[in-house]
């Protein structure tokens, strides 16, 4: 399946959507709700483009579009960069004082007409929904999408502290606003008002997870899952790998 | 004497004028009167001239009465239906003639109409199988079912030109064969009944006053596509329309029209009803399908449509209301017969719901093609208190207004976009001199605002912010750049949103600049709103030259405003006035006028 | 609040334990305890096996149903675009001065909620109130106040 994109010829999968293609071959598309292995959510709009089919040129957004041979595509066009500037500016409105929104908007050169720029609004959230997609991909469904319109936001049921909460963090790490508060001390995590007892690494003693989400991974796989962080599983990984290696050839 | 019957309009705009009691009350009248034959009485849906109701029609005399109270049975029975005498009082006077009329069917709002998706209602009793069924109910399934195949049934829809009643106008029989073709089974057959745009009222007539025909219309669909199952998703506030649909659903399949075997031809199909939640967004119909599944109803993009995954992901034909009362006509009468009303390429009638600043509001079912003039002014007898005719706004939310420029413009689905409206569901909202363009498009932002869902960031956001610039520009803080901000967001907001609906959300502000402009730089640069709606840009005086002194506005100002001596010029004290416009719709002589608002020119 | 659980229940058990059936059963409990209770959300998750915070989502989605208890008499102002060129607003504001409320609350003795919906349907009345299923149409000032007199005196007469 041929795919050209500004020009340039990408062979693509049968199934793949467009902003697949586009990350598998390095081409940029901008995106805020989309990441490798989930799919496509058509939320932030950002990834606009025009897709020209026969003599015919319609804007889509690239993470839901399902791609087919013959298919072209512009992804810079005159009309999809004043529209691109227009989302952000609508970001910008939304989540004045956000670092990474105000660094994409210098980034793209979008001034907001000051008249309409109220600071005082302390909001992150730019509602992409990748949280919410990740809990899901958890197994957990603890937070979702609630309200809507302008109202929407994404909570626990009721805002309180939520049973299916396992406190693992995925949600804080997808989040491309920085929007999650997520805070550890004294080995408690407190996230989505709920407090965490965290569990120490048998290694290097770092309080690397909580309690319930090591339990909640433990059920899933059915055998009890030795404590050690990310860190330290990498370099056992890694040491692992070393001795095999010298095992098969001999001293590096 | 033929059998006489009483048609008594039960529809929501007559119920709301205590129709029922009219109903009952015949009905213990006519108990104890002593006639030879005693009438039969049917409580029926909707008349369409609501304004007028409530509507009794008596048959074969084809005597209406409009306005009726139940005050007035005894005397109906004594003298209509007793002698024959015509109760002058309760006849109907038609503005265009200058005369009272007999039978409705002379009147001018019935006289250009041409009946074919509410060709029962007002005729029959919606929950009585039997007088559908008289009206040749259920021929057109029968037909279908014993001969004719399910490839000539989707011919017969193809040819006859039909288009989607529902919004954009997309071609019934096109969406059918395509679904057919798809070798995936289960395959649904729903009927959008989430009718949301305001000024729009023509499903809930249907289902409320002839919800056989939607049920027949779809058994027909799901035969020519083989599918065996069917969703009525119907909006939360139609109570009414859902209990008749109910009915009519048992009733079918009491009658073996709907369940296994149909009259015996080996075909299945059932309906089930799905009460909406109230949520405008869902009469899109990813949303819609979204909902039925029991999820949030936030549409998903569309670029596989729902004729090859709708509901369930499964292959599913979705139709309003008004597309499938079409149907079974179609199906009876042939496509030719379709095709030869109407124009060419927008075949068949469509009903209007013709309301706003019109003398006879109410549903209105003409050949596509009429113009807009008629339907306002033949039809619904021109504006009310003889105002100028300022716009109309067609299409709901979605919708453009079309200036008066346009009158004679013949409405189709074609003609509509191309000015930058729609067909939409068929709402038509009349609008006079007094109606504030710039404060409209606020309000329609400020609708969409509300019922976004939220999931897309140009509607949802983008919506928003254009409703902050309106909502400044009508406080008087506008600024010309605002203009050019308002075009530039329309545009994203055109090109970027997921759905329909926010594809579509620009509309009112893009047709109101493109063709109220000035009224919008009278806003920013003069302070000044000419339909003196937007209370920081109006203030009232009294013209001593037109004044006659009568005093009927200063008898009328809330807040004793309004001082003069009897047939002398009255003067509205600017400190005390809270800008109502009382004194404005009160003056007989039009000496009240409207100035501009800012405080600066209001101490002047 | 144990009476509530039963009720809820009983509810719920009207339907098969499918998800598609979540906005039937979440009408209903809204029609019986005119609003939906805290504890319904999580009995409708288990029986369902949905998860609550997807049930939360379609509670605060459809307007249909409310989280708050919502007054005995339940009035609809309709601002349709019909109504809202006949003067609907005229009657929100005197809603809102006679009830001492903002739309989408309830008065403090519990007795009205006021709403602001689009468009009833109802648009040759307009402009249109509904107070529960009962339509008023072509609706005024006086009018407003008649019919709130109206149901406030029922009340007192303990109809």
């Amino acid at each position: 399946m041929k795919v050209i994109i500004n020009n340039i010829e990408y062979e693509g999968l049968p199934g793949e959507t467009l902003m697949e293609l586009a990350k598998r071959n390095k081409v940029n598309i901008p995106n805020l709700c989309h990441k490798e292995g989930f799919e496509g959510q058509g939320r932030c709009r950002l990834c606009m483009v025009e897709a020209r089919e026969g003599n015919k040129t319609k804007i889509v957004s690239a993470c839901v579009y399902p791609i087919h041979d013959g298919l072209e595509v512009n992804t810079d066009s005159e009309k999809i960069r004043a529209m691109r500037k227009n989302i952000i500016l609508l970001l910008l409105l939304k989540t004045p004082n956000n670092e990474y929104i105000k660094k994409l908007a210098e980034e793209y050169d979008v001034k907001a007409p000051e008249r309409y720029m109220d600071f005082s609004i302390n909001e992150n959230c730019i509602l992409c929904g990748l949280c919410v997609k990740a809990c899901e991909k958890m197994g957990t469904s603890a937070i979702s999408l609630v309200n809507r319109g302008t109202g929407k936001k994404v909570s626990t049921p009721f805002d309180d502290p939520s049973k299916d909460c396992i406190g693992c963090g995925a949600c804080a790490q997808v989040c491309p606003t920085n929007a999650i508060t997520m805070t550890e001390a004294n080995g408690v995590r407190t996230i989505w008002n709920k407090e965490f007892k965290m569990v120490q690494c048998s290694i290097c003693n770092k309080h690397y997870t909580t309690e319930e989400a090591l339990d909640f991974i433990e059920s899933r796989l059915g055998n009890e899952e030795e404590k050690v962080c990310d860190t330290c599983r990498k370099k056992i990984i890694s040491e692992k790998f070393k001795e095999s290696y010298k095992n098969i050839f001999g001293q590096p | 004497m033929a059998s006489r019957k009483i048609l008594v309009c039960c529809g929501t705009g007559c119920l709301a004028n205590n129709s029922f009691d009219i109903y009952t009350r015949f009905l213990e009248k006519l108990k104890d009167t002593n006639t030879e034959v005693i009438p039969e009485i049917k409580a029926t849906g909707c008349n369409g001239l609501c304004e007028k109701g409530p509507v009794v029609k008596i048959l074969p005399d084809e005597i209406s009465y409009f306005k009726v109270k139940a005050k007035d049975v005894d005397e109906i029975v004594s003298k209509t239906i007793l002698k024959g005498e015509i109760i002058d009082r309760l006849l109907y006077f038609d503005t265009n003639s200058k005369k009272k009329i007999v039978s409705h069917k002379d009147a001018s709002f019935y006289k250009h109409q041409h009946k074919i998706a509410l060709r029962n209602i007002g005729e029959i009793d919606p929950k009585n199988i039997e007088d559908y069924k008289e009206r040749n109910g259920f021929e057109a399934l029968r037909k279908v079912l014993f001969e004719m195949t399910p490839d000539e049934v989707i011919t017969e829809v193809e040819k006859s030109g039909l288009r989607g009643r529902g919004g954009a106008g997309f071609p019934t029989g096109s969406k059918w064969r395509t679904c057919s073709k798809y070798d995936n089974y289960p395959k649904y057959v729903v009927c959008n009944g989430d009718e949301g745009d305001p000024g729009a009222f023509m499903d809930r007539s249907i289902m409320e006053g002839d919800p056989n025909t939607v049920i027949e219309g779809m058994i027909i669909c799901g035969y020519a596509i083989n599918s065996n199952r069917g969703f009525l998703y119907i909006r939360d506030e139609y109570q009414l329309a859902r209990e008749n649909m109910q009915t009519a659903i048992n009733n079918a399949r009491k009658h073996g029209f709907l369940g296994k075997n149909i009259l015996g031809s080996g075909f299945d199909f059932d309906l089930e009803i799905v009460r909406g939640g109230g949520a405008f967004v869902c009469g899109e119909s990813s949303a819609l399908m979204a909902s039925i599944e029991g999820n949030v109803g936030e549409p998903r993009a569309k670029y596989i449509r729902s004729v090859e995954k709708g509901l369930w992901d499964k292959p599913t034909v979705l139709n309003n209301v008004e597309t499938w009362a079409n149907i079974p006509p179609i199906i009876l009468n042939g496509a030719q017969w379709f095709k030869q009303i109407g124009t060419e390429k927008n075949s068949g009638t469509k009903v209007f719901s013709l309301v706003g600043k019109v003398k006879n509001t109410g549903l209105v079912e003409i050949p596509m093609g009429t113009t807009l003039r008629e339907l306002v002014f033949d039809i619904g007898g021109g504006i009310i208190k003889d105002r100028p005719f300022k716009a109309a706004q067609t299409g709901g939310p979605s919708g453009g207004c079309i200036p008066a420029e346009y009158l004679d413009i013949s409405l189709d689905f074609d003609n509509l976009s191309r000015i930058g409206s729609m067909m939409g569901s068929g709402g038509v909202i009349v609008m006079d001199d007094t109606t504030c363009m710039v404060e409209l498009a606020r309000y329609y932002m400020e609708f969409l605002s509300e019922e976004s869902c939220g999931k897309c960031t140009t509607c949802r956001e983008g919506i928003n912010t254009m409703l902050n610039i309106l909502n400044r520009i009508t406080l008087g803080q506008g600024r010309e750049e605002d203009i050019d901000l308002l075009i530039s967001l329309s545009e994203t907001i055109k090109d970027a949103s997921l759905c329909g609906l926010g594809k579509t959300a620009p509309n009112p502000v893009m047709t109101t600049l493109k063709y109220f402009r000035d009224e919008y730089m009278e806003h920013i640069v003069d302070k000044r709103c000419p339909a003196g709606v937007c209370k920081n840009l109006t203030s009232y005086s009294i013209d001593p030259d037109t004044c006659i002194g009568c005093s009927a506005c200063a008898r009328k100002c809330p807040v004793n405003a309004i001082e003069g001596e009897l047939k002398k010029p009255h003067v509205i004290h600017k400190d005390k006035c809270i800008k109502c416009g009382t004194c404005f719709t009160v003056c007989p002589s039009g000496a009240v006028k409207i100035g501009g608002g800012l405080i600066e020119s209001y101490n002047k | 609040m144990t009476i509530d659980t039963i009720d809820i229940n009983t509810i719920i058990h009207n339907y098969r334990p499918e998800k598609r059936f979540t906005l039937a059963i979440l009408q209903d409990i809204q029609n019986k305890f005119n609003f939906i209770p805290k504890e319904a959300i999580f009995i409708i998750s288990d029986y369902l096996k949905v998860p609550a915070s997807d049930i939360y989502s379609m509670a605060t989605f459809y307007k249909a149903l409310s989280l708050k208890p919502k007054g005995r008499h339940i009035i609809k102002v309709c601002n349709g675009t019909a109504c809202h060129i006949r003067g609907s607003n005229t009657l929100i504001n005197e809603l809102t001065d006679l009830l001492n409320i903002k739309p989408g609350e309830t008065t403090a003795d519990g007795l009205f909620s006021v709403e602001i919906v689009n468009c009833l349907g109802a648009c040759a009345l307009a402009p249109v109130m509904v107070v529960d299923d009962k339509y008023f149409g072509a609706m005024t000032k006086d009018k407003v106040i008649e019919v709130i007199n109206e149901y406030k005196e029922a009340v007192e007469n303990g109809k």
